[in-house]
């Protein structure tokens, strides 16, 4: 006979060395590119690796001194703000439309984005741009990176404006409020968390997106992802000021997520598991 | 009150409404649906070298089905995405299990876990090139202190796709874990607990109720990692750009590749139209199977 309780203890036992375990493949790669940013330059790329070693920013400062990071940094702000507030501008009326009237093929035609390959977008948009002039301008990297951002605010919003009682709507069209109205004065202050982490979504993918960026800015709107390509290209022994870039790079998608972890979940699956 | 009503037609409301959801339909009809269509009618152009082009019907598609390199890429794309999704599976499954049993989630646990899928895939690729190095990297120098030769990981033609399909497995299983969590979450605790008393051992549990109750959550995460598994573009990019050789060139690696290297607009279009059907027709089947598999 065995001991119920004993059983129950090794049980979590395993599932807490499970969970380290997972934990550990998760976080190591991370830390490895964080702790080879500050190594000095000559121990980045020693055999066998060091583990401990005396932490510099020699490779931060090699990276701005030999790159225009900063510029590529400020390009990355201009064209991830710009198309996360046209995804909310255009985003927020449209999830309250669609969550009102249930006709939802506005918000099934945001998604076929989501599921093409971008590629089939860009080669359009490429002779269509260069037709205006617009290859390597902001506008065309924030209207490209908007139809990223548009489909997330969308889909994450719809399920906030849906969770309103109607009853609340209906109260204040008695009282004569007019749609868009009810939308600026009761539904958006009822949805502002929705929003916040719509808004987090957003930013965080247009930030990480790559491919658009890659063909239509030029050296002077270039972002940091597409700049990315070339550091690689160059980096090929600056592994430390690689790293450092890599790990700049990933530094405000991965501190915003933190922010909002707790509502993440049910908004990066578009809505599909609810909870 | 006749002013209220007045104001309120069921016709004003409704231009209203329409209204509202105007500046997101113009907009993705103007970025989305107009450069579609668009591409179906690039698919049937040919653009020469000075830049004329010229309609030639079916040409770019009857290219494609006599292009070794086209062929080569679909089954590139296939292979990566089978490995890597049955791998993601498997083991966001197996998280999912485990994050569901340790009862309270920290905030640090929950951050830990959703931080590979929210850095960039391009900064993912930068890291595991380091990583993967095949003469100074830690992977090998891993292996080689357990005893296990080294590998050329990312720089071998054999073991490209199984590498890449790794490092998208780092960065995509706790994405698929946490959907499972939830619907781990959703399921009725009385199905367990009816388990227990007909003294079901744990396997069993799993295997003759969990399982199945989970197959629809199970097929929603296989549907959200299937759209980006048969576009699978960011991190082959920065780390192998197709190679080595042609090694690791997936459809839309090749398709970027014909438009924006070689500028072959017509032959690319035809091949991302191709690609985009493979796309929606996976997304289509799968759909049909959560009908099947829903409870």
């Amino acid at each position: 006979m065995t001991d119920a309780p004993t059983t129950d203890r090794w049980i979590r036992w395993l599932n807490t060395i499970q969970l380290v375990i997972a934990g550990i493949i998760i976080l190591t790669p991370t830390a490895w590119m964080v702790m080879s940013s500050f190594k000095p330059s000559f121990e980045v790329t020693a055999y066998p690796p060091t583990l401990i070693f005396s932490p510099t920013i020699q490779n931060y400062i090699e990276l701005t001194r030999t790159t225009p990071f900063f510029n590529y940094a400020i390009n990355s702000m201009i064209v991830t703000v710009g198309s996360t507030s046209l995804g909310l501008l255009f985003g927020i009326p449209a999830a309250f439309a669609v969550s009102w009237t249930r006709i939802s093929w506005p918000a099934i035609l945001t998604l076929a984005a989501r599921m093409a390959p971008g590629t089939l977008f860009l080669l359009p948009w490429y002779v269509m741009f260069r037709q205006v002039g617009l290859i390597g301008s902001y506008t065309a990297l924030i209207l490209s990176h908007a139809v990223i951002t548009l489909p997330i605010v969308i889909w994450v919003l719809l399920p906030s404006f849906d969770s309103i009682p109607r009853s609340v709507f209906e109260a204040a069209q008695v009282d004569g409020c007019s749609v868009t109205r009810i939308l600026w004065r009761i539904a958006i202050p009822l949805v502002g968390s929705g929003i916040a982490v719509s808004a987090i979504l957003a930013f965080v993918f247009s930030w990480n997106y790559f491919l658009f960026a890659l063909v239509l800015s030029n050296g002077d709107t270039k972002t940091l992802i597409a700049a990315a390509f070339n550091f690689v290209g160059e980096g090929s022994t600056q592994w430390g000021a690689l790293m450092a870039a890599a790990t700049l790079i990933a530094l405000p998608p991965l501190l915003l997520a933190m922010l909002v972890q707790r509502w993440l979940v049910a908004g990066l699956t578009l809505g599909a598991v609810k909870g | 009150m006749p002013q209220a009503t007045a104001t309120l037609t069921p016709d004003r409301q409704r231009l209203e409404l329409s209204a509202l959801s105007a500046p997101a339909v113009i907009f993705t009809v103007g970025m989305i649906a107009f450069p579609v269509v668009y591409t179906i009618w690039l698919g049937f152009q040919s653009f020469s070298s000075t830049g004329k082009q010229s309609f030639v019907g079916l040409a770019n598609y009857s290219k494609l089905l006599s292009d070794g390199e086209f062929w080569h890429g679909l089954w590139v794309t296939i292979a990566l995405y089978v490995l890597s999704l049955v791998l993601q599976l498997v083991l966001g499954v197996w998280l999912a299990l485990v994050l569901f049993h340790a009862k309270r989630l920290h905030g640090i646990v929950r951050s830990l876990f959703i931080s590979p899928f929210m850095m960039p895939p391009v900064v993912a690729g930068m890291m595991w090139l380091v990583i993967l190095d095949p003469s100074l990297g830690a992977a090998n120098y891993i292996l080689q202190s357990i005893g296990l030769p080294p590998s050329d990981w990312l720089a071998s033609p054999s073991l490209v796709i199984p590498t890449i399909a790794l490092v998208d497995t780092w960065q995509w299983t706790p994405y698929v874990a946490l959907i499972v969590l939830g619907g781990l979450q959703s399921l009725p605790p009385s199905v367990y607990e009816a388990a227990q008393i007909d003294g079901a051992s744990p396997f069993k549990t799993f295997q003759r109720i969990t399982l199945p109750l989970l197959l629809p959550t199970i097929v929603t995460a296989t549907i959200l990692r299937s759209v980006d598994l048969l576009r699978f573009f960011d991190i082959i990019y920065i780390t192998t750009q197709g190679g080595p050789g042609n090694a690791s060139n997936t459809l839309n690696i090749y398709g970027f590749r014909v438009g924006f290297e070689f500028f072959n607009i017509g032959y690319a279009s035809a091949l991302m139209l191709t690609l985009t059907a493979i796309v929606f027709g996976a997304v289509l089947a799968f759909n049909r199977l959560r009908g099947a598999v829903a409870w």
